[in-house]
């Protein structure tokens, strides 16, 4: 649910208020530039503003709000002599994103490439943020954004900012297989504990999501590229309508499956079990879903005896 | 217009609270704010949504009885000025604008202003430091990380900055813990701390806690333990289950990443076949899902034990004697 908007108005302006108050009449530019806001958001708030004050809202009980010649003074606001402290979360969100940054370039990629903020004003930063918070002892918080190999992630991430191609050896997970392609890298991001790189694969000639750990080996290539205004979705799991419908029955112990992978319907089958329809784009993905969970979900129809053919596959190995 | 109504209220009743030494009732609030409905039903209604809000924004409202000497009598409100008041953490204008950028890489959820947003403005509020601009974004295309943060994972993190005990509940049982640390890994925050049923150090899973999700007794109320366990161990290390050190092999091009994960101490052995690892394993079930996301290019060698789990439920699930009974 999205903040409504007077509290997101209030909170700025419990934060610009004491701002203005602390410096001599600053240009209302500097204010706008400093909070990030427009000339006629300000205004507004600061036209509220100075009907607010105590009971009984006589003259000169009232806050004092003067704009002129495109510069702002606030007086007999001491109520708000010092913005409101920080609340929990936004203390962890902003000392997570920090954390995250910092343990980026320790891995060697926001120093060589990864765009972010300088190392040593952002750890001089999350300490005196963690003194205000209690946090004060270091290691408290740690952020890690995904497992990155070496340099690759710094490589895709530099040639997806200078739109330059890049030549990868990819492991698809999907396939099971080893393949080296040239990718027009259109996004780098981290979700769910991955690095994802997203961009048009010049071997399939189709838009592909690959996991950045595994990226093998990776070169900037010297040819660049256009990328679409518009790239999409960024969803990780590629299941495409042309792919084979493969029906599952699903033990309570596997319900996740239903929650977790999007889905073309989901219908409860007694017991406590769950049917699910999926398109499932690669065997190997099925095969590992399979093996897993075991007893806890069968196929059902679309991909018979998948899951036990891999089975005797893998058997093989101890057969020796 | 309504909204701006509400606003110039809101800011009336932050004033009227911050100017009170004593607790004021909601009536004496409605008389002193000004601009809440005469009909009695709406404004208790919206007075309730009022304090919601403010409580919602972090503002430190304290409700507390009239008379202390009768804790069950009538309550009145205010805010202290010394839990509202943010102290200056003395950042400069490089530091700032460090915060910023790294604030515009990653994403914590949530369209508008999300907690990042209002953290900066309250920060750029009680700065000194001039020049700085939350307005200055950067050249990439959207956020570089998403990190979700919820309203379990900050509660958790008051627990943890304050050391102040959580309870909450966990596998169907109520926990009380010392929190220690958190931590963000694989997509998911887990906390590791002192579980008190337990009598030892555990590490829960924040999306696994079950409600209500709260701290106990006041702040300071434990020593958190120096040079502990960094993060969370791999998944196989994550469970009670009797030790047992696996001995696996790994085929050459899927080695790289199981050392990345287990730690190149975990090798024993590299030959044309792959690489070998020992793991010390303490949740087998997690042991098994790791090494059958390999298919089959890795193999369980030992303890023979482990091995011949591993075979038996290979020949169940080969065997497709898991039909289902309809």
């Amino acid at each position: 649910m999205s903040r409504p908007a007077a509290a997101e108005r209030l909170a700025r302006l419990l934060a610009i208020v004491p701002w203005v108050v602390a410096q001599d009449g600053p240009s209302v530019e500097e204010v706008c530039v400093r909070f990030g806001v427009s000339e006629r958001e300000l205004l507004a708030d600061l036209n509220l503003l100075f009907m607010c004050g105590v009971y009984p809202f006589t003259p000169d009980s009232l806050i004092e709000v003067d704009v002129d010649d495109g510069r702002v003074w606030i007086r007999f606001a001491e109520w708000f002599r010092r913005p409101l402290r920080l609340a929990p979360q936004e203390g962890l969100a902003l000392l997570a994103a920090a954390q995250a940054m910092l343990e980026l370039s320790a891995a060697g990629a926001g120093t060589s490439g990864v765009e972010g903020p300088d190392r040593a004003p952002l750890a001089s930063a999350v300490a005196k943020l963690a003194g205000v918070l209690g946090t004060s002892a270091g290691g408290t918080l740690q952020v890690e954004l995904g497992e990155v190999a070496g340099d690759v992630l710094a490589i895709v991430e530099k040639a997806a900012g200078e739109h330059r191609k890049v030549r990868i050896e990819y492991y698809s997970f999907g396939r099971d297989v080893n393949t080296d392609r040239v990718v027009q890298p259109w996004r780098v991001f981290a979700t769910e504990g991955h690095w994802y790189l997203l961009g048009w694969c010049e071997r399939v000639r189709g838009r592909r999501l690959f996991r950045v750990d595994r990226v093998r080996s990776a070169r900037m290539l010297d040819d660049s590229f256009v990328a679409p205004a518009d790239i999409g979705p960024l969803t990780l799991y590629e299941g495409r309508p042309g792919d084979p419908l493969v029906v599952l029955d699903l033990a309570p112990g596997a319900a996740w499956v239903a929650d977790h992978y999007p889905n073309e319907g989901v219908a409860a089958a007694g017991d406590g079990h769950l049917e699910v329809r999926l398109r499932v784009s690669s065997t190997a993905w099925l095969e590992r879903l399979l093996l897993r969970a075991g007893p806890e979900v069968a196929v059902l129809a679309g991909a018979e005896g998948v899951g036990a053919a891999a089975a005797r596959r893998v058997l093989a190995l101890y057969d020796r | 217009m309504a909204c701006v109504d509400r606003l110039e209220r809101l800011v009336n009743l932050v004033v009227a609270l911050l100017d009170t030494r004593r607790p004021l009732t909601r009536d004496e609030l409605r008389e002193r704010v000004g601009g809440y409905s005469d009909d009695e039903e709406a404004f208790r209604r919206n007075f309730e949504r009022d304090k919601e809000l403010l409580r919602g924004m972090g503002l430190p409202l304290v409700a507390e009885p009239l008379d202390p000497l009768v804790p069950e009598g009538a309550v009145g409100y205010r805010v202290p000025k010394d839990l509202y008041e943010l102290p200056d953490p003395g950042l400069d204008e490089e530091e700032l604008m460090a915060l910023s950028l790294a604030a515009s890489a990653v994403s914590l959820d949530g369209a508008g202003a999300g907690p990042v947003t209002t953290a900066l403005w309250k920060l750029a509020g009680g700065s000194s430091a001039p020049g700085a601009s939350l307005a200055a974004g950067t050249r990439r295309a959207g956020p570089l990380a998403d990190v979700p943060v919820d309203d379990t994972v900050a509660v958790v993190f008051s627990g943890v900055a304050a050391r102040q005990r959580l309870s909450f509940g966990y596998n169907g049982e109520r926990r009380l813990v010392d929190p220690y640390r958190l931590s963000y890994r694989q997509g998911h925050w887990y906390l590791s701390g002192y579980d008190h049923a337990r009598c030892a150090e555990r590490l829960f899973r924040s999306d696994r806690m079950t409600a209500p999700v709260g701290l106990e007794g006041g702040p300071g109320a434990f020593e958190r333990p120096a040079g502990a366990p960094a993060g969370p161990p791999p998944p196989w290390r994550m469970g009670s289950d009797e030790e047992v050190v696996a001995s696996l092999r790994v085929a050459p091009d899927h080695a790289a990443w199981v050392e990345r994960v287990a730690g190149p101490e975990s090798v024993t052995g590299r030959d044309h076949s792959g690489t070998y690892f020992e793991l010390r394993v303490t949740n087998r079930e997690a042991f098994r899902g790791f090494v059958l996301g390999f298919l089959d290019h890795a193999e369980v060698l030992g303890p023979p034990e482990l091995r011949e789990e591993m075979i038996e439920w290979l020949r169940a699930v080969g065997a497709g004697g898991v039909e289902v009974a309809r």
